[in-house]
């Protein structure tokens, strides 16, 4: 019986010494959180674990066992050195299986400085380790009680990027305005660049490229607009990155560039019972080398979600959610690919769909339940991307569902 | 209020026959301003500290500074926001009535800020006699109570539109 359900657990994976020490530092935090929480130093933290299971697919382990490999765990502290200045600073431990590397992550340490402000406007800078504050949910995608669900949707928030894309060190420039005539109304803007690990690359171009890829520069920019007393927000955003590899003196690939550009616009409504949310983008993935000296290929791949939940009661919420993308805006259903690799990869790694159910339950105001159920489609949001795995996702459909209880103080 | 139940249902009766409709419309008149200006038991106040030298905002201001969008008063004395626990019906009643928002709406932004580093959560207070202690005691605090007749030693802010 144990096996027809695969419930073979790894508690090995959680053994880890930095998942242990945080958790420890979050309880103990959390036992002085009133004295701490004074008006200079603030701490916060949250602790989440999970089960999670993924058929026909590599998404979470190789051997599509139920896993615990939901962990997130998280540790901030914020102090106000002066009227003008602040540091604050987060890690945390995440372990997602083969989603993205398991690992303590120092998330983003940065001074702030409050450089101006009166009745309309607020300016204020930051510098260091900053978190990509331009799409819905860039900044809290590891927050587990700050994120729509377990999984966030793939096509835009794709775990295989996750550590590019959760933000870089660099600065970063935030410029608010509101009124009554106009609204609320967000300008954000950052640059920076990614520190790039041997493990975060097998994620990304896969274990068989034994050269070393950086992040050379990462420019964003997003807009956000609150009409006056209005359940509605609007934004849209821009990114733009480029990425270099350099192959090693033995190796299967080749000296490369990357051009990665990424362009979105977005809604949410948020209602008494109700509230919505989608996004909708356009990227364009430039690839130069890499595969053999002189390969060249460009493609526009474009994709959305839309979300909408449900406040059943004050604590139960029903969450569902549709997402669609392609890879190439020219081969929307793959055949194109799979003709120019000979059939090596199947057609279905051209696109990536996601239909969801979720539910969710608030036990009090810092202890929650998530659960859900994906139903996915096509391949082109499962790592490495660079180096589809046909022999571990030899199935167009497959499906993911995971239970995440989370605290946070 | 009894009153003003009388009222509407005498105005609102089916066998009542007006000749004039305009009687009609000036009852329901009538039972509307009874209604604005009955007294209101246990009105939600704003307070803040004596350091801070407002004494009205409108709900706009009111909502940028508890959305972190405004972090100094007027004489630049840094803000400083206390508040309950999100289910604290006094909370709730705060969030809906006095900044016109969901409290999740407030979660939300506060989440955002706090577990991204781009800025500070309000700070949160087990109940009503500590929020109104904080707020005796920190310069620049703001918050609010529900029975205003027992606090003093704080300055008082009316919020316009």
């Amino acid at each position: 019986m144990l096996t027809s359900l695969k419930l073979v657990i790894r508690p090995e994976k959680l053994s880890n010494y930095y998942l242990s020490t945080l958790c420890s530092l979050c309880l103990a935090l959390n036992l002085n959180a009133a004295e701490v929480n004074n008006e200079k130093l603030q701490v916060h933290g949250f602790v989440a674990q999970g089960l999670i299971n993924a058929d026909n697919s590599n998404y979470i382990n190789n051997d599509e066992s139920l896993s615990l490999e939901l962990t997130e765990v998280g540790l901030n502290a914020s102090y106000q050195l002066n009227d003008d200045f602040r540091i604050a600073g987060q890690a945390v431990y995440l372990n997602g299986g083969n989603r993205y590397h398991a690992g303590l992550r120092l998330d983003y340490l940065l001074l702030e400085w409050n450089a101006f402000h009166n009745d309309v406007w607020q300016a204020s800078f930051y510098l260091g380790r900053v978190k990509n504050n331009h799409w819905l949910y860039s900044s809290t995608r590891d927050v587990p009680f700050a994120r729509p669900s377990i999984i966030i949707p793939q096509v835009v928030y794709f775990d295989g990027f996750r550590d590019v894309a959760v933000g870089g060190d660099g600065a970063a420039v935030k410029l608010s305005y509101s009124d009554d005539v106009f609204g609320e109304i967000d300008f954000n803007f950052s640059k920076g660049k990614s520190a790039i690990s041997d493990d975060q690359a097998d994620v990304v171009i896969g274990k068989f490229a034994l050269g070393q890829l950086d992040h050379d520069l990462d420019t964003q920019a997003s807009v956000y607009w609150r009409p006056p007393f209005s359940p509605w927000r609007f934004g849209i955003s821009a990114l733009d990155s480029t990425f270099s590899y350099e192959s090693s003196q033995v190796d299967n690939f080749f000296d490369s560039d990357f051009v990665f550009q990424f362009y979105t616009a977005n809604a949410v409504y948020e209602g008494e019972f109700w509230q919505f949310s989608a996004e909708i983008f356009q990227e364009r993935f430039v690839t130069d080398g890499f595969y053999f000296p002189g390969f060249q290929r460009d493609d526009i791949g474009q994709g959305y979600y839309l979300q909408a939940s449900y406040q059943v009661t004050k604590a139960f919420t029903v969450l569902t959610r549709h997402e669609a993308f392609y890879a190439n805006k020219d081969d929307k259903n793959g055949t194109k690919l799979a003709q120019s690799t000979g059939g090596l990869v199947p057609s279905y790694f051209g696109f990536h769909n996601d239909n969801m159910l979720g539910l969710s339950y608030n036990f009090s105001n810092n202890f929650r339940i998530n659960a859900e159920y994906h139903w996915m489609e096509g391949g082109a949001r499962l790592s490495p991307i660079v180096q589809p795995d046909p022999i571990a996702n030899d199935s167009k459909n497959w499906q993911v569902w995971a239970i995440q209880f989370m605290y946070w103080f | 209020m009894g009153g003003v139940s009388y009222y509407l249902n005498v105005v609102m009766s089916p066998s009542v026959n007006y000749k004039d409709e305009n009687i009609k419309s000036i009852f329901i008149y009538i039972a509307i301003v009874i209604l604005l200006f009955s007294p209101q038991v246990n009105a939600i106040q704003i307070i803040s500290n004596i350091t801070a030298d407002t004494s009205s905002l409108s709900v706009t201001q009111l909502r940028r500074i508890y959305s972190m969008r405004q972090v100094h008063w007027q004489n630049g004395i840094p803000i400083v926001v206390y508040v309950l626990a999100s289910k604290n019906p006094l909370h709730q009643k705060f969030c809906r009535e006095k900044l016109r928002l969901f409290p999740y709406q407030l979660d939300r932004i506060w989440h955002k800020l706090t577990f991204s580093g781009y800025g500070v959560a309000p700070i949160e207070v087990a109940n009503e006699s500590e929020l109104i202690q904080a707020i005796k005691s920190t310069k620049g605090a703001i918050g609010y109570v529900e029975n205003l007749s027992e606090v003093k030693d704080v300055n008082i802010i009316k919020i316009g539109d």
